[in-house]
């Protein structure tokens, strides 16, 4: 809701308001257009109980926060099935001004202040980022191993392609292709290498709040070191960080931009030049974080007011974040500029996409949970017609992915860079 | 005289109470025919009511006594002997002077009548109020209006039954045990009077509270309660109107079009007749209905058009031009007349009632089978009907078929009239074989015979599953444990007493 | 507490992933809206929470249903039956009560859309109905309470009334088939369903009496005489051309509104002339929605935020007695029909036609259709609960709103309600005008004992003022105590309905407390 960072005990007046209306499970009410397509919180459609929905873990908050209960392995468990995607919290806006979203963030990390959490696999990647500044445990020395040859770095320049551990490691030709458009469209940029620590976005998710604070400086100190101006990202996990929460804790005034948004920017400026026919139908899948989430936290200095006894009314109006600025159009734009390229919208999309699953540690601990939710947002894209799945997230990839493997579903995969790229070659 | 005698003489008087064979047999010879009437039964004694607090009276004898009561409230015969005893032990309830309209409300649509209330006797005072009541197709003078609400006879415009129970709204009643009871919002909290110092009207059928009394006092024969009055759902009277019609060779031409004015709430009355019945509807004797029955199309899909000054006008202006644009697009032929038929003769079989029942003109008796279901099944139910009169031999000349939707279009009326002479007693023995063996084997296909009365229940509750039966004896038991309100009748036999 | 031999007869009928006692889950079932209210009523402190069930299952069918029922039966457990959930009457009201959570049947069963009904199982949302009927040009009832909730349960199991009700009448009253679990476990189909031969949905009375009679009522029994499982539900038209393209990002929706729909505000100078006004506009049979709501009421269905609602609230103190009405046609003709109606119905009843100056978003088109103008009012205090909730004229109705405001003041001067100067009211016609109801949302701060306590004073005072001015029977008459106070002024029916209750449910397996106690409990 507003830049300043809150403790569990500060959400206590929003829990209670809850009315546990359920409008957290669907997508906003005026945009359902089918039974199939209508509920949002992946969630609670895998474990079906309330309490695995945005407003059921407001309660459990509010529950554990005044002891009328305490910790157990099922209310971790609970707390961290869940992708963090924010669905809940952008439906539940749309009418009402209750964030769960927020309290089930601040229930993480007051999960992990008191010793209690995260779970395991969590700990176990927040230590490999501390040892070794990703959560894969790769060799720091190996983050470029992606870099091929040909591809021309600039050392000095202002604009940094902030590669990001996923894509870094796990998916290099997301990395690959990023590299060649820019080198073809003369967009000169530095790669960090070996300085380029994880964004801190998995560990935030998780609650791991004063690690991730180190992090957040170092990295900061880093980019001013090195004269950056602009970062440029294609992992939305690491978007969203840098350009959400990185002010709540540390201010900066870098320009921080999605790989989408720079093609889109070059596209219009005529750098970018998009010839080669691609000939498929193409359905995008918004990435939470660079959506949703992206959404910058807004200063807010006022207090709340009772013009009319009973009638709460903060003075100035509280900013909230509803999902309405996410990076939405980019992508689309470039998609639309790629000849030969038909796109089709699924049901839920932009600030009520369905997540893909992978989000909020959720591969790392409950990876079965992961493929299922991804298998579910696979019917959706193959309902649209389209033979071919578009994201521009890492971290989307590789769980939708595993779900075309798993599932052996009827649709290709690839990140928007490389449908671009496939669109720029002679 | 029996001590019985005596103390209903206590209640009502003297000559409230009959027990001289001639008037015992005027009652008998109602049902003693009927089809669905297996062995019938003289009652014990005709009582006649005017006062709730005798209905109570008696029910409180019945209980202690350990007789059956079955109420008539018609002076017309009915057709479906729904006043028939099951039971030996039965009085004869005799409402048809407890005859008063007690409330006729333009502003709120509605009037409230006591059971004896008749159409003849209705109809003009509503009429004069504005008011159009919801009736079946053309209904005796001299049927009791509460009766058919009871019922659940169909009504035949199907956009104002919203639900199934309409026009039924609230009733007083008199259940099995002899507790009075009002049902719907005239529950209160107030009297009748206070209620309508209040505004209120005893529109609302539902509740009180979380139960629906007056559903269980619907389409119950009698069984779980007397009523002595109900408020009854109205409309407003059309000043102008306009018939139309569709004909057809085949009754599956018509549905896909009917289908969409049920759909777009168009049309007021809106039924289809086979030839036999429209002609039966529309002139007075046998031989009338032969002429002009030769000259109609097999069948006739019916639409009534009505508006009201100030706008009557201009609604039927917009909707005959939407009737002919459907029409058009799915190919219809919507005709302004039908060949010898004017429209002022259609119009008066509607907020009308006769004096010479329609059913009856043809060739004097009329025996019908009808059923609920949907409009898309009726021509498989019609085939099947149609073999069974060609294997029992009866003439095929003689069937009537109605089918009037209902429920805004949810599910359909469809009834076969099996058209006879009563005085030939061979042909009647056929119209009864025909009867009985149309109804099993419709029943077997399917058709939901909701309202069984006679022979047919015991033939439909053996259709049901056995919780439905169940749960109604254990409704029953509760409105009337000692079974003294038409024993026998439905599910509710003498042993389930 | 449930034993752990009665816990594993349950898991064993679901699964181990279906079914929880774990406090974590039960207390997510625990907390409700308005639970402090029925708290307060209680006697209790005004919580939040309301009581925690002794489990909570997950049936997947109407089998599972059935089994856990009679696992209930078998151990003295009681059941309490929760679709979409919203509000505290869906709480378990005892102890040893195991909450069952319909969520997972969720299908739409069927759609005929020749008969125009279509069948849900429990949690199937009023939208997700709407959006695949329309598919078909038809449309559904929804209530009041929003567009995420059930249809099933509110045909079933709740009062009804809805925005749309002038034209697609109360939930009640328009159920066909029903399956239904009884108390016993037994499995009870209602009307045509019940049949052997070709069961169908297309009806749910007889053979002879209906038993929708004890099913229901006005406000529905809360799962206290067993579960359903599946309705039958009447579908209306489409009150348009039924398309529905939406663009934008929440909250600024834009909604492109489909051909011949038109909404209209137009001002009485009193109550007079607006009962005259609804009882004409409905008499001329062109609404798709008719309903009377205070000014404050509109402001706030018209209004994303606290801000803008009292903004407009400032600007538009001409706004007396104002009926809000939107018509729809399927052709043009239908709609210039329909236009002409309203204009000279306008002229004849005096009104003045406030449309234009109210600033309405095309996305308010859509929350109408979507029955979802009525949630806007918990941007205000956050909380509102409505009282009163009589149904019969529209005469009665409007007395009641006239009656009402003075005790509304006084509760408000005394600080527990929120001040809309004893004006919130939300009148709805039913079918054409035949009916009306009335009720009162009252705003409170639920996290306010003050608020609450003041509330339910205030509530008692308006359930007094029904019961003295005779102006129906309230909307929470449920549970022994409201029975036993309201059920001898109106002919003694909590008698018969207990009777009702003890004849299927003598052991109280399902949860009476809010309905009614079987005393026959050994």
């Amino acid at each position: 809701m507003t830049l300043e960072l809150k403790k569990l005990a500060d959400y206590k007046d929003i829990m209670e308001r809850c009315i546990r209306c359920s409008m957290c499970k669907w997508i906003p009410q005026v945009q359902i257009k089918s039974w199939k397509y209508a509920q949002v919180c992946p969630s609670i459609d895998e474990y079906n109980f309330h309490a695995y929905s945005g407003g059921g873990r407001m309660i459990i908050a509010l529950s554990l926060l005044t002891e009328r209960i305490g910790y157990s392995e099922e209310l971790l468990n609970i707390v961290y099935r869940c992708t963090a995607c924010g669905a809940c919290a952008v439906s539940c806006k749309y009418l009402n001004d209750l964030e769960p979203l927020e309290v089930i963030e601040a229930l993480r990390k007051k999960i992990v202040e008191d010793g209690e959490g995260p779970l395991p696999a969590h700990k176990k990647y927040m230590k490999l980022t501390e040892e070794v500044h990703n959560p894969y445990g790769e060799e720091p020395s190996k983050r470029l191993d992606w870099l091929p040859s040909d591809i021309k770095v600039s050392k000095n320049s202002k604009l940094a392609y902030f590669v990001g551990c996923t894509t870094s490691y796990r998916r290099k030709e997301i990395a690959i292709a990023t590299a060649r458009i820019f080198n073809k469209a003369g967009v000169e940029f530095q790669l960090l290498g070996e300085d380029e620590f994880c964004c801190g976005s998995p560990i935030l998710r998780a609650g791991g709040e004063a690690q991730v604070l180190d992090l957040i400086k170092r990295n900061i100190k880093a980019f001013k070191e090195r004269g950056i101006e602009t970062i440029v990202t294609s992992c939305a996990g690491c978007y969203s960080t840098l350009k959400a929460d990185y002010p709540r804790y540390v201010k900066h005034d870098f320009k921080i931009l999605h790989t989408s948004e720079l093609l889109e920017q070059l596209l219009k400026e005529g750098k970018l030049k998009l010839k080669k026919e691609v000939p498929l139908t193409v359905t995008y899948h918004d990435p939470c974080h660079l959506g949703r989430c992206s959404e910058p936290y807004k200063e807010w200095h006022g207090e709340i007011m009772e013009p009319i006894p009973l009638v709460r009314f903060p003075v100035p109006p509280l900013p909230l974040r509803q999902g309405t600025y996410g990076c939405y159009y980019p992508p689309r734009n470039v998609l639309k500029a790629i000849p030969g390229l038909k796109l089709v919208e699924m049901e839920r999309i932009k600030e009520y996409a369905y997540c893909c699953g992978a989000g909020g540690g959720v591969k790392a601990a409950f990876p079965d949970f992961a493929l299922k939710t991804a298998g579910r947002r696979l019917e959706e894209a193959i309902d649209t017609g389209a033979d071919t799945l578009v994201s521009c997230c890492p971290f989307c990839a590789t769980n939708l992915q595993d779900a075309i493997k798993a599932n052996n579903a009827p649709i290709k995969f690839y990140d928007l860079t490389e449908l671009v790229l496939k669109a720029m070659e002679d | 005289m029996t001590d019985l005698q005596a103390k209903l003489i206590e209640i009502v008087g003297e000559q409230n109470v009959f027990k001289d064979e001639d008037v015992l047999e005027t009652y008998y010879k109602r049902y003693a025919d009927n089809f669905l009437v297996k062995s019938p039964i003289k009652p014990k004694l005709v009582v006649k009511v005017k006062k709730k607090e005798d209905i109570q009276e008696i029910l409180k004898l019945a209980n202690a006594q350990n007789f059956s009561v079955v109420p008539v409230s018609s002076k017309a015969v009915d057709p479906n002997a729904s006043d028939a005893p099951h039971s030996e032990n039965t009085i004869i309830l005799d409402l048809t002077e407890m005859n008063q309209v007690l409330i006729v409300d333009r502003k709120n649509r509605m009037c409230m009548i006591e059971p004896g209330v008749s159409f003849g006797q209705l109809f003009p005072i509503v009429k004069k109020e504005g008011l159009r009541l919801l009736t079946p197709l053309l209904p005796a003078c001299n049927k009791s209006v509460v009766t058919t609400a009871l019922e659940r006879e169909p009504i035949t415009i199907p956009r104002y039954q919203w639900d199934s129970s309409d026009p039924l709204l609230c009733t007083e009643v008199v259940f099995g045990t002899g507790d009075l009871f009002r049902t719907g919002s005239a529950a209160g909290p107030g009297t009748i009077e206070e209620q309508r110092a209040s505004g209120q009207a005893q529109k609302n059928p539902l509740g009180p509270t979380q139960f629906d009394p007056f559903r269980i006092i619907q389409g119950a024969q009698g069984t779980i309660g007397i009523v002595t009055w109900i408020s009854l759902k109205c409309e407003l009277l059309p000043d102008t109107r306009k018939i139309l019609y569709v004909q057809a060779e085949k009754l599956e031409n018509l549905l896909d079009f009917l289908y969409t004015l049920l759909k777009r709430r168009f049309g007021d009355e809106l039924f289809i007749v086979n030839n036999l019945n429209l002609a039966s509807l529309i002139r007075e004797t046998s031989a009338e209905i032969t002429k002009l029955k030769g000259k109609l199309s097999p069948w006739t899909l019916i639409i009534g058009l009505g508006g009201r000054q100030p706008y009557g006008q201009a609604k039927l202006e917009f909707l005959e031009a939407e009737l002919n644009d459907i029409a058009k697009e799915q190919g219809i032929q919507l005709l302004n007349e039908i060949e010898n038929i004017s429209n002022e003769d259609v119009i008066k079989i509607f907020d009308n009632c006769t004096k010479n029942p329609w059913k009856l003109r043809y060739l004097g008796g009329s025996q019908d089978i009808f059923f609920l279901t949907t409009l898309d099944k009726t021509p498989r139910f019609i085939d099947t009907f149609n073999k069974i009169v060609e294997s029992t031999q009866f003439s095929k000349d003689d069937i009537g078929v109605y089918i009037q939707p209902l429920v805004q279009g949810c599910n359909c009326h469809c009834e076969f009239n099996i058209y006879y002479n009563p005085s030939d007693t061979n042909i009647k023995q056929k119209a009864r074989e025909l009867f009985e063996k149309a109804s099993i084997q419709l029943m077997d296909q399917g058709a939901f015979f909701s309202r069984p009365y006679g022979i047919w229940a015991e033939e439909m509750y053996k259709r049901v599953s056995p919780v439905v039966v169940d749960s109604l004896q254990k409704v029953k038991a509760i409105f009337d444990p000692k079974n003294v309100l038409n024993r026998g009748a439905l599910c509710f036999k003498e042993e389930s007493a | 507490m449930i034993k752990d031999n009665e816990y594993e007869a349950l898991e064993k009928i679901v699964g181990s992933q279906n079914i929880s006692r774990e406090p974590v889950i039960l207390d997510t079932y625990a907390f409700q809206w308005c639970a402090e209210l029925l708290n307060v009523i209680n006697d209790k402190p005004p919580a939040r929470y309301y009581l925690r069930p002794a489990a909570v299952i997950l049936p997947s069918s109407t089998e599972e249903i059935q089994q856990i029922v009679r696992v209930c039966n078998k151990y003295g457990l009681k059941f309490k039956a929760f679709s979409t959930g919203l509000g505290p009457w869906n709480c378990v009201s005892t102890p040893r009560t195991i909450q069952i959570d319909l969520r997972r049947m969720n299908k739409i069963v069927k759609i005929d859309t020749k008969n125009q009904y279509a069948v849900v199982e429990p949690y199937v949302s009023g939208a997700q109905l709407q959006a695949e009927v329309m598919k078909f040009g038809l449309n559904c009832h929804m209530p009041g309470a929003g567009p995420q909730v059930s249809p099933l349960a509110s045909a079933t199991s709740m009062a009804g009334p809805g925005f749309t009700s002038a034209s697609t009448g109360f939930a009640g009253r328009n159920v066909l088939g029903v399956e239904w679990v009884l108390p016993s476990g037994d499995l009870l189909q209602l009307g045509a369903l019940g049949q052997k031969n070709d069961p169908d949905w297309f009806t749910g009375d007889g053979p002879g009496p209906s038993l929708r009679g004890i099913m229901r009522g006005f406000v529905g029994a809360k799962s206290g005489l067993g579960i359903f499982t599946k309705v039958a539900v009447k579908l209306y038209p489409f009150p348009s051309k039924p398309e529905w393209k939406i663009s934008g990002e929440s909250p600024n929706y834009k909604f492109e509104i489909p051909n011949y729909l038109k909404f209209y505000i137009i001002n009485y100078k009193d109550w007079d002339a607006l009962t005259n006004a609804l009882r004409r506009f409905e008499e001329e049979e062109i609404s798709f929605m008719c309903y009377y709501a205070s000014r404050g009421a509109i402001c706030a269905s018209f209004a994303n935020s606290r801000e803008e609602m009292f903004s407009y609230y400032s600007i538009h103190t001409r706004l007396k007695r104002p009926l809000t009405l939107m018509i729809g046609a399927q052709t043009e003709r239908e709609f210039e029909y329909k236009k002409k109606i309203v204009e000279g119905l306008i002229q004849e009843t005096g009104g003045k036609d406030y449309t234009k100056k109210i600033k309405i978003r095309d996305v308010s088109y859509a929350e109408a259709l979507r029955c979802l103008l009525g949630f806007h009012g918990f941007l205000i205090t956050g909380c509102f609960q409505s009282t009163h909730g009589g149904m019969d004229t529209i005469e009665m109705a409007i007395r009641m709103a006239k009656l009402n405001a003075p005790i509304k003041r006084k509760f408000i001067e005394k600080g527990g309600i929120a001040d809309d100067q004893g004006e919130g009211v939300w009148l709805a016609t039913y079918e054409r005008g035949h009916m009306a109801h009335c009720e009162m949302p009252t705003m409170y701060d639920a996290t306010k004992p003050e608020s609450v306590v003041g509330w339910v004073e205030y509530a008692h005072a308006c359930d007094e003022l029904d019961l003295k001015e005779h102006l129906g029977i309230p909307f929470f008459i449920e549970g022994d105590k409201q029975h036993e106070w309201y059920g001898p002024h109106c002919m003694n029916y909590h008698i018969w309905l207990r009777k009702i209750k003890e004849a299927f449910d003598p052991q109280n397996i399902a949860d009476p407390g809010f309905y009614i106690t079987s005393k026959k409990t050994s």
